[in-house]
């Protein structure tokens, strides 16, 4: 470990000063990520070898995940329960949720299909906010040029545009299914929202309910789902597999149910991928601040099954997770903290950075003194100070999860600064999609943290609960569109597809010489590895 | 702090760390978690409910395994979790007529007024809200007092579970949440905004070359 300040020193460096003098920067904004961001590591990418996007850089832990053997052959299908359904959606988050309440919206029936249970997700945990230009000063064409420019102008243009225009109508489709929001005054103008500022931002544009917006939003869409009679609930289903036709195009999926124990093969006209992101592969050895299912497992299915990604080399380390206490480690304090005037301060008791600079310039920030030596060390971990204590005493009122963490670490945040280590949070990149969230691969659709391309290399706060939504209800619509275009063909039901394409799959892997023994999706994460129950009998070579 | 104490996680006494929550010690574990674990600690999902007794007393009390700390002797059950099948349906459809709230939650929720005052609700709730108070206003027609008292509900449904009336206080509060909003919220801003969209203006030029910002 690099040399650090202790953290008695630290606190008397702090305190020296009423207000932390701001260290000059030494570096370019564009330096300090190339040397410090852990996107720039040198051990971070490697190239695919084989699949659609081979050739293209990707993050080598993910790279053994996309390129590896399926979990389940073909005679797991022969004694599997077999379902059809217009609509699949395979994950329980605020992009599935959404994706299937507009979906049966449309007319179509569904079936939504989740690996723990529907609310389970980095939905639920998001505390900062939802952008939407909404201020008579702001206008969604400032929205797309924050965005832009924050993700390092690699965003795909049309994606994002379209982003930003749906954010009104977000809001309203939220307020609509009951969800609150933030007031500056209850009795103005309708009740006039209240607008944080975001790290990156042209002007305030932040929506929240408390600095718990994620689960105000995630429960009232949750309890939507739940009473939708046209929305059939799996939980505790995980998708091992998606389903092919002999044209490449998707069929469904198979999931593993594991209350019974056995696999269940849906047959599905159009399926929607919403399994989100990646953070619990603890990329370059970080924690994450995030959820437990947070495991790739759409993005390996999409990957074998055709489908094109993007940008698989490019990750958001949060700023500012909990370093200390140990094991708390990882845990995220909002970006709404230093939206608020809480500072970031080394060792020495400066300030180093904009707080409200971009996150991944802000991450890199915070490496760089931990490089520099300037880090402080509290028990073994190593980090900076996040200063809360400019928010007074209205911090527990204002941002109640806050203060609830705080208690949590054994600190009182209006009187004692947080010790804080940048902490995986978000994949910028993912599936290649269209402005309705199809896929290259025709039948399947993503919505989500799982796509790639609305926010480049890099994702501002406020931006995934509102992509999520904006993504998760075009892909609802179009997913129903298509299925009741193919019903009008055939009122039979869904064709049963195969998994020929594992098989050309597993060739694939056999002529590049890579390791077959590696199975995907991991679906929990850990060391220890879910056994897929068979049943005596169904297979020779049962061990 | 390096000894080891000892506490049992559904039937089977495992080896833990003072200071780590429950959570934590089952995920040492050798077998790959399932169920009853989420947010990680965040204390927001609700998923990690289990019976907790503590060693030497009678009586198991409902907490959140990712918030509670191990302590040497503890028993832990988790509890699992399903969908009843007395959910009475609704669409936010349904919610937006105001003068009709008070109907509206009766033919809803028709338990709400069977509320014994057992408590069985307050013990439960991880976040101690006065589940059974909410009840009360709600059945009164207090309807904006009770649901101010579901703010940080996080829809863990043990309140459903301990209801022996099957009132699911929980969701009467979000049901009342959401009527709120569904019927008050109406923000000038966003109302406006949307009127320029639906007139075509403010549409996004993508070539618009912001130049790169280098501080």
């Amino acid at each position: 470990m690099n040399s650090a300040i202790p953290y008695a020193q630290a606190l008397t460096n702090l305190t020296a000063h009423a207000q932390p003098p701001l260290r000059p920067a030494e570096l370019s904004r564009s330096a300090l990520l190339a040397q410090y961001h852990p996107d720039s590591d040198a051990n971070a990418s490697t190239l695919l070898q084989i699949g659609p996007s081979r050739g293209q850089a990707c993050h080598p832990q993910l790279a053994a995940l996309l390129q590896s053997n399926a979990l389940i052959d073909g005679f797991d299908l022969a004694g599997a329960e077999q379902r059809s359904t217009d609509v699949l959606v395979i994950g329980g988050g605020g992009a599935g949720a959404a994706a299937a309440l507009t979906a049966a919206r449309s007319g179509a029936q569904v079936m939504l299909a989740s690996k723990l249970r529907l609310g389970d997700s980095n939905t639920v945990m998001a505390e900062g906010g939802i952008q939407a230009a909404l201020a008579a000063s702001d206008s969604p064409q400032q929205h797309f040029d924050d965005a832009m420019r924050g993700g390092h102008q690699c965003a795909n243009p049309q994606l994002l545009a379209q982003m930003a225009s749906d954010a009104p109508g977000v809001i309203r489709w939220l307020i609509e299914l009951g969800m609150h929001f933030d007031l500056e005054d209850p009795l103005s103008d309708g009740g006039k929202l209240r607008y944080k500022q975001a790290g990156g931002c042209s002007q305030r544009r932040i929506l929240c309910y408390r600095d718990y917006t994620g689960l105000e939003m995630m429960r009232v869409l949750r309890e939507t789902v739940e009473l939708d009679p046209a929305i059939s609930l799996l939980n505790r289903c995980p998708v091992v597999e998606l389903l092919s036709h002999e044209d490449g195009s998707c069929a469904g999926a198979v999931l593993y149910d594991l209350e019974y124990q056995r696999f269940m093969v849906v047959s599905a006209r159009q399926t929607i991928l919403a399994t989100g992101g990646c953070g619990r592969l603890h990329l370059q050895g970080f924690p994450t601040s995030n959820h437990y299912g947070a495991t790739a497992d759409g993005l390996v299915l999409a990957y074998r099954l055709g489908a094109g990604l993007r940008d698989m080399d490019a990750f958001q380390y949060h700023p500012t997770g909990v370093a200390w206490p140990q094991r708390l480690r990882g845990g995220l304090i909002s970006e709404a903290a230093r939206s608020g005037g809480a500072l970031l301060v080394n060792g020495l008791g400066e300030r180093f950075i904009e707080e409200l600079a971009p996150r991944d310039v802000v991450s890199a920030a915070i490496l760089r003194e931990c490089a520099a030596g300037r880090g402080i060390e509290r028990n073994g971990q190593l980090g900076v100070f996040l200063d809360t204590r400019a928010l007074g005493p209205e911090l527990a009122q204002r941002l109640p999860a806050l203060q609830h963490l705080a208690d949590k670490c054994g600190i009182d945040p209006s009187r004692e600064p947080m010790l804080i280590y940048p902490t995986l949070h978000y994949q910028n990149g993912g599936v290649v999609i269209d402005g309705n969230g199809q896929t290259e691969v025709p039948g399947l659709l993503c919505a989500g943290e799982i796509t790639g391309g609305i926010h480049g290399r890099n994702r501002l706060m406020g931006n995934a609960l509102l992509d999520i939504l904006a993504f998760g209800r075009r892909a609802g619509r179009q997913a129903a569109r298509l299925a009741q275009a193919a019903r009008h063909k055939s009122s039979l039901p869904p064709l049963r597809g195969g998994i020929e394409h594992v098989y050309r799959w597993q060739r694939q892997l056999a002529l590049a010489g890579l390791d077959a023994s590696v199975q995907a999706p991991l679906l929990y994460p850990g060391q220890a590895r879910l056994a897929l129950h068979r049943p005596t009998g169904t297979r020779a070579q049962e061990k | 702090m390096s000894e080891t104490i000892r506490i049992s996680i559904d039937g089977k006494v495992v080896d833990a760390t003072p200071g780590n929550s429950i959570l934590h010690t089952r995920l040492e574990g050798d077998t790959p978690l399932t169920a009853n674990i989420g947010c990680m600690g965040q204390g927001v999902c609700g998923s990690c409910r289990c019976l907790v007794r503590k060693a030497g007393e009678r009586s198991a009390e409902t907490r959140l395994a990712c918030e509670t700390t191990v302590e040497d002797g503890m028993q832990v059950s988790f509890i699992d979790y399903y969908l009843p099948n007395h959910v009475h349906h609704y669409r936010p459809h349904d919610l937006r007529d105001g003068w009709q709230a008070l109907p509206q939650l009766q033919q809803t929720f028709p338990e709400l007024a069977h509320c014994r005052h057992c408590s069985g609700c307050d013990r439960a709730c991880p976040r101690h809200i006065p589940v059974q108070q909410g009840m009360a206003l709600a059945a009164s027609g207090q309807l904006e007092a009770a649901a101010a008292l579901f703010d940080a509900c996080i829809m863990c449904n043990l309140c459903t579970l301990a209801c022996p009336e099957n009132i699911r206080p929980n969701h009467v509060g979000l049901y009342l949440r959401r009527a709120q909003a569904i019927q008050n919220l109406r923000p000038g801003d966003l109302l406006r905004r949307l009127e320029q969209q639906a007139r075509g203006e403010l549409a996004i030029n993508t070539r618009s070359d912001t130049p790169r910002s280098e501080a």
